[in-house]
């Protein structure tokens, strides 16, 4: 009789825990990466000018934060929206994610404001923030704008996770932001800096990183509305960090790295022929790299323009590259901005005040060119230590508008955020 | 605050379990629990006290809740405790999925079980049988851990769309691993014990 009733007894539960896993089973069918979206091409005769065009001016306009890490998209009819960190200074707690629109009419930038703060994103995420960093910007296919960014509650930035905003009117009003779950491990150690890459169906492919024990790079895969629902390693090891990625068609697309090694200091290439879901063993490219961010964007003949520090040490001179689309053929662009000793060696504060006065006024355009006096006024420790002044132009950030035009944003100094545009008429020009 | 209710059980199960682990708490054990909850709702700086909790350890796992549960109940003496054999049952078993998960995890090699738990359905079978396999040990424990973590999992009652995040925490690895260790250690002794004993 008490074997009978074990045996029901058993069956009863066999039968309720079977149940159970057959709701979870059904609850999660196996999901299929789509492809990834194809932009339209780019209307040339009416919306691109024939003339040659670059242009520089600066979006940041607060002359006494330290900025850092910025990025852009372009809204639909022309205009951008930019976002970066600003603060007392990179870490600090009053750091704040600010935003400014470019006006495609006046081109021009309009004035800065607050998108996230420590407190909104404690409010938002229901958890201690000690500070923030990286944003990233970007509008997908169904018009609805995508802003990531990083936060870390205990421990410095290896220990950070993503955050989340999303609005659907290009940025007017936005959600709270809310904690993307990517790891099993207290949820730390992964960072965001580049920009997203938009698949057929919606869905989000976001180049990550991690920087806790080891330094490699990921493809996180988000539902179309913004759940993490996969995710394939780009690299593996310690030494490659923030993966920037090119589709090049629906299944194709290639990575570049930010190399965090000690042995050869170049840019790495890593690439996918299955819309992200593997990706070929990094090696190394012609360009080198001295540990810091790059960008890149698909040019209309299937190329590639990168945007980084092409030296072994420092981040004094920043440059722009075109190369095919195997990544053999480099060709120097121009330099966006460089310190002008070719080593990057310090200057006295006064002849640093002359040398990057000139470099304001070629950069900062009309809307910010009043405020050259106070910065020159104002070199402070962004810029000038004790052995001396020194340049720094860093973290580009790329995004290429529905007219054709290419945008580049990237830090000037810590206390600019620098942007660049230029058409595929100039670029003809000098490659 | 409905999305903080693990964060708040979770205080109040951590925060009992700990504190019923000493001695001078025991007359005070049945006013711990409505004491933390009540503590885990004080503000500070507009976060509950349970939100800072989960701002280091992220939402636990549901079978570490689940494990947290049955200890708090054999604090209060409403439970007996395990056989050494079920207990050893349950740490192989958590000691197995730390193994498998935890290591990869730090970017060494290209293989990344964590993905296991996006595409759900061959982990959902093996942990399936898995708890068919303690049910019939009888191992209420271990059956009622997975079985739940499994339910909560098909109810998305975490935000999150990974298996491995309802079935596994550090927390309850780290403790799985230390209690493996000295329970194999002291398995060890007493066998070497035994072996002395004999020989003379």
């Amino acid at each position: 009789m008490r074997a009978l009733s074990f045996r029901l007894k058993f069956v009863v539960a066999a039968l309720a825990v079977s149940l159970i896993f057959i709701a979870a089973w059904r609850s999660h069918p196996e999901h299929v990466l789509a492809p990834f979206a194809v932009e339209a091409p780019v209307a040339q005769a009416s919306a691109n000018p024939a003339e040659p065009m670059y242009s520089s001016r600066f979006v940041s306009s607060e002359l006494d934060d330290f900025v850092h890490s910025s990025s852009v998209t372009a809204l639909p009819g022309g205009d951008l929206m930019a976002v970066w960190f600003a603060g007392s200074r990179e870490g600090a707690a009053d750091v704040q994610i600010r935003t400014a629109r470019f006006n495609a009419k006046t081109a021009e930038w309009g004035a800065e404001q607050v998108l996230a703060t420590r407190e909104s994103t404690v409010a938002g995420t229901q958890r201690y923030i000690r500070k923030l960093g990286n944003p990233v910007i970007a509008l997908a296919p169904d018009q609805r704008l995508w802003m990531f960014y990083v936060s870390v509650s205990v421990g410095g930035w290896a220990t950070s996770a993503i955050n989340v905003m999303v609005s659907d009117d290009l940025g007017r009003n936005w959600t709270a932001p809310r904690q993307l779950i990517t790891s099993p491990f207290f949820n730390i150690s992964t960072l965001v800096r580049a920009a997203p890459v938009f698949h057929a169906d919606g869905s989000i492919g976001l180049p990550v990183y991690h920087e806790f024990m080891g330094k490699f790079a990921e493809y996180l895969y988000l539902s179309a509305d913004g759940a993490v629902i996969d995710k394939f390693r780009i690299s593996r090891g310690k030494h490659s960090l923030q993966p920037t990625i090119v589709p090049q068609d629906e299944r194709r697309a290639v990575a570049m790295l930010r190399y965090a090694g000690e042995t050869h200091h170049k840019v790495l290439a890593s690439r996918t022929e299955d819309a992200g879901q593997t990706w070929s063993e990094p090696y190394p490219l012609e360009p080198a790299n001295p540990n810091s961010s790059l960008a890149a964007v698909g040019t209309a003949d299937d190329g590639l323009l990168v945007a980084l520090n092409d030296l072994r040490d420092g981040r004094f001179k920043l440059s722009l590259y075109g190369t095919d689309a195997n990544l053999n053929d480099w060709r120097n662009v121009i330099e966006l901005d460089q310190s002008p000793d070719p080593l990057g060696q310090p200057f006295s504060p006064e002849a640093y005040k002359a040398i990057i006065g000139e470099g304001f006024r070629a950069s900062s355009g009309a809307q910010r060119l009043p405020l050259e006096q106070r910065f020159l006024s104002n070199l402070d420790y962004r810029v000038c230590k004790p052995e001396g002044c020194e340049f720094e132009y860093e973290y580009p950030y790329f995004s290429r508008g529905s007219d054709g035009l290419y945008h580049l944003v990237y830090s000037w100094n810590n206390t600019f955020i620098k942007h660049v545009s230029f058409n595929d008429a100039w670029l003809a020009e000098r490659l | 605050m409905l999305f903080l209710w693990q964060a708040h059980l979770s205080f109040i199960l951590l925060g009992f379990v700990l504190l019923g682990s000493l001695q001078f708490t025991r007359r005070w054990r049945p006013w711990l629990l409505p004491s933390l909850a009540l503590v885990s709702f004080i503000p500070l700086n507009g976060l509950p006290l349970a939100a800072y909790v989960r701002s280091f350890t992220d939402d636990l796992a549901i079978t570490t809740l689940v494990f947290l549960g049955w200890a708090a109940l054999l604090r209060l003496g409403v439970v007996h405790p395990f056989k050494p054999l079920t207990r050893a049952q349950v740490l192989g078993l958590f000691v197995v999925l730390t193994v498998l998960l935890y290591p990869a995890t730090m970017g060494l090699t290209y293989v990344d079980p964590y993905r296991w738990g996006f595409n759900p359905r061959p982990m959902i079978v093996v942990v399936g049988l898995a708890t068919l396999v303690l049910l019939r040990l009888r191992n209420t424990l271990g059956v009622a851990m997975l079985a739940l973590a499994t339910l909560a999992f098909a109810l998305r009652l975490k935000p999150s769309e990974n298996y491995w995040d309802y079935l596994i925490d550090p927390l309850l690895a780290g403790y799985c691993l230390i209690a493996g260790f000295a329970f194999l250690a002291k398995a060890a002794w007493q066998h070497l014990q035994s072996e002395r004993t004999t020989q003379r």
